[in-house]
């Protein structure tokens, strides 16, 4: 199926342009297959094995051993739960702040183009550099976290200690660092929003409310459904922010999946246990695309009726 | 309100960066001696091989963003030119990416590099980072060539011109602020990455930055002062970057992620 005309006149050409595409393509083709998807059979393979750290490829093949012991213990449905939770707050939270800071800088207001730097910068800030300053502000004694619940007259919390409070810190920092990108991608939306639709329902007396609600808020929802779809697949992957603060504690209340993968591999070293975890994770991530798919789907019918 | 909350935490890292010691447990003021600024640069004296972790990040960025561009220019104007079999199977891999968490596939490319004799090496982290950022940037350049008209390209075609000197003249150039904004996505994306980085890298000497700076975490000899200052450091190339090409970056990921 090429774009090439049936009538051309010379057949050779119509070889060279039937490959051409091949060729354009194939080299990242050929790297990803090579350096992305070999890996990941690879990977599927070690989750049938009971494959070690120190000896990658001397597994013997368990059968379903690693996901029926699974799908036995609590601590993989806590983990999961810890993963929904973690990625429902995140998303949620990043949506919501990514919003309301895309349609405050959509109005005419002096100085936007510095607001809208200055709250793109957590986005850009290395994940290291904002996991050090974050420990600091969340330090039991010193850090400026406690300072302000003092004054509050909560009192001192231990934000990254404390099992009540480690996945709710964890969200909060991941929220900072990724709400940047749903802002600048709502106001790109934004931008494309008729201004005569909403000078019109103003005139229609509708208020600031009722204009976002009717008019711009059904012009951005297929960009903050598909924002929605990205910020979920990539909290279900997320791995140093949550690593780095925590480590998948305290008494693992953060230990989503993919930090339970890498310590089953790196600390316990059962390669094959870890690669099983990693695969139902990400049987997680595609049900959710899948079940986006769908309904964007069922939509567009509906649309087009 | 938001501003404050966004920004704060960058505020505080340069505000403990030049906070004296004493006054980081008894009280860290909330407004520092700006005049103590200069105190930053003293990370360099200050015994941290900061300059040969930055070296190194910056050698696997540029290397990372080079193979990835390389890639990703083809293989983009590949897809936005062409209707062939297989390019559902690409886009489709392509998106797939995004879900593989670097945790699953860092066992086999581990086994991959040993047998390949790339750990401990740069080259291995080149290799593995360009094939997490490569996707993405396939995507934004072929985005911005499908916002190219088609009738520039057929205009030099019918001159005889190539397909390959059309990408190189027209194509590359008329999507260069988006490319651009690629370029800055896949540098900082290597520059910040940590995961392949701690595990592929033992030596020290070989560290990148950002493995530099989380080994601080956890420890407590190292003064606040100097791990501060090295973050804001490293942390300051990125900003400047990111906010020069952002609007390029919006216009690259919304052309994509609109049409899905």
């Amino acid at each position: 199926m090429t774009t090439a005309a049936p009538t051309s006149r010379i057949r050779r050409r119509n070889a060279a342009a039937a490959i051409a595409p091949y060729l354009f393509v194939g080299a990242a083709a050929i790297y990803l297959l090579f350096f992305m998807v070999v890996p990941m059979a690879r990977g599927l393979w070690f989750s049938f094995t009971d494959a070690t750290l120190l000896n990658p490829d001397g597994g013997q093949f368990v059968g379903g051993k690693n996901y029926g012991d699974l799908l036995t213990s609590g601590a993989f449905y806590s983990s999961l739960l810890t993963t929904l939770l973690y990625t429902a707050g995140t998303v949620i939270g990043s949506l919501l702040f990514g919003t309301v800071a895309a349609v405050a800088l959509s109005e005419r207001i002096r100085g936007r183009a510095v607001f809208r730097a200055l709250l793109t910068i957590p986005w850009a800030v290395p994940s290291v550099a904002a996991v050090l300053v974050f420990i600091w502000i969340f330090n039991v004694e010193s850090g400026v976290a406690n300072r302000a619940t003092k004054a509050l007259g909560i009192g001192a919390q231990g934000w990254l200690l404390d099992p009540k409070l480690g996945l709710l810190s964890v969200t909060l920092v991941s929220v900072w660092k990724v709400f940047p990108f749903v802002m600048l991608v709502v106001l790109a939306a934004l931008q494309g929003v008729p201004g005569e639709l909403r000078e019109a329902a103003r005139v229609d007396g509708a208020d600031r409310l009722n204009v976002f609600r009717t008019v711009t808020l059904p012009h951005i929802v297929p960009t903050l459904r598909i924002v929605a779809l990205l910020m979920t697949i990539w909290s279900i992957r997320r791995f140093e922010v949550i690593y780095l603060l925590t480590g998948g504690g305290p008494i693992d209340t953060t230990n989503t999946i993919v930090i339970s993968v890498y310590r089953e591999a790196f600390q316990n070293s059962q390669l094959g246990q870890a690669a099983a975890i990693g695969m139902l994770g990400l049987c997680l991530s595609m049900v959710v695309t899948v079940v986006y798919f769908l309904s964007d789907r069922s939509d567009a019918r509906k649309d087009a009726r | 309100m938001l501003i404050v909350l966004a920004g704060f935490p960058i505020y505080w890292m340069y505000d403990t960066a030049i906070t004296p010691r004493d006054q980081l447990f008894t009280g860290q003021p909330l407004i520092p001696d700006v005049t103590r600024t200069p105190q930053i640069f003293d990370v360099f004296t200050s015994g941290v091989p900061l300059l040969q972790w930055l070296a190194n990040s910056s050698i696997v960025a540029f290397c990372t963003t080079f193979l990835s561009l390389l890639l990703a220019v083809l293989a983009g104007y590949g897809l936005s030119r062409y209707r062939f079999h297989g390019r559902g199977v690409v886009g489709f891999i392509l998106f797939a990416t995004q879900m593989l968490p670097e945790a699953l596939l860092i066992v086999p490319l581990y086994a991959l590099f040993a047998g390949l004799g790339l750990l401990n090496g740069l080259v291995g982290l080149v290799l593995a980072d360009t094939a997490f950022v490569m996707p993405v940037a396939v995507w934004i350049v072929k985005s911005a060539m499908d916002s190219i008209p088609y009738e520039i390209e057929e205009a030099a075609r019918v001159d005889g011109c190539p397909r390959f000197v059309i990408l190189l003249r027209i194509m590359l150039p008329l999507s260069a602020p988006s490319i651009a904004a690629a370029a800055v996505i896949m540098f900082f994306d290597a520059w910040n990455e940590y995961l392949f980085a701690s595990t592929f890298i033992q030596d020290r000497d070989k560290w990148t930055a950002s493995v530099g700076l989380s080994s601080f975490i956890g420890e407590f000899i190292t003064p606040l002062s100097t791990v501060f200052s090295a973050a804001i450091v490293f942390t300051i190339p990125a900003i400047v970057f990111f906010l020069l090409v952002q609007r390029h970056i919006v216009s690259g990921l919304t052309a994509g992620s609109v049409k899905g």
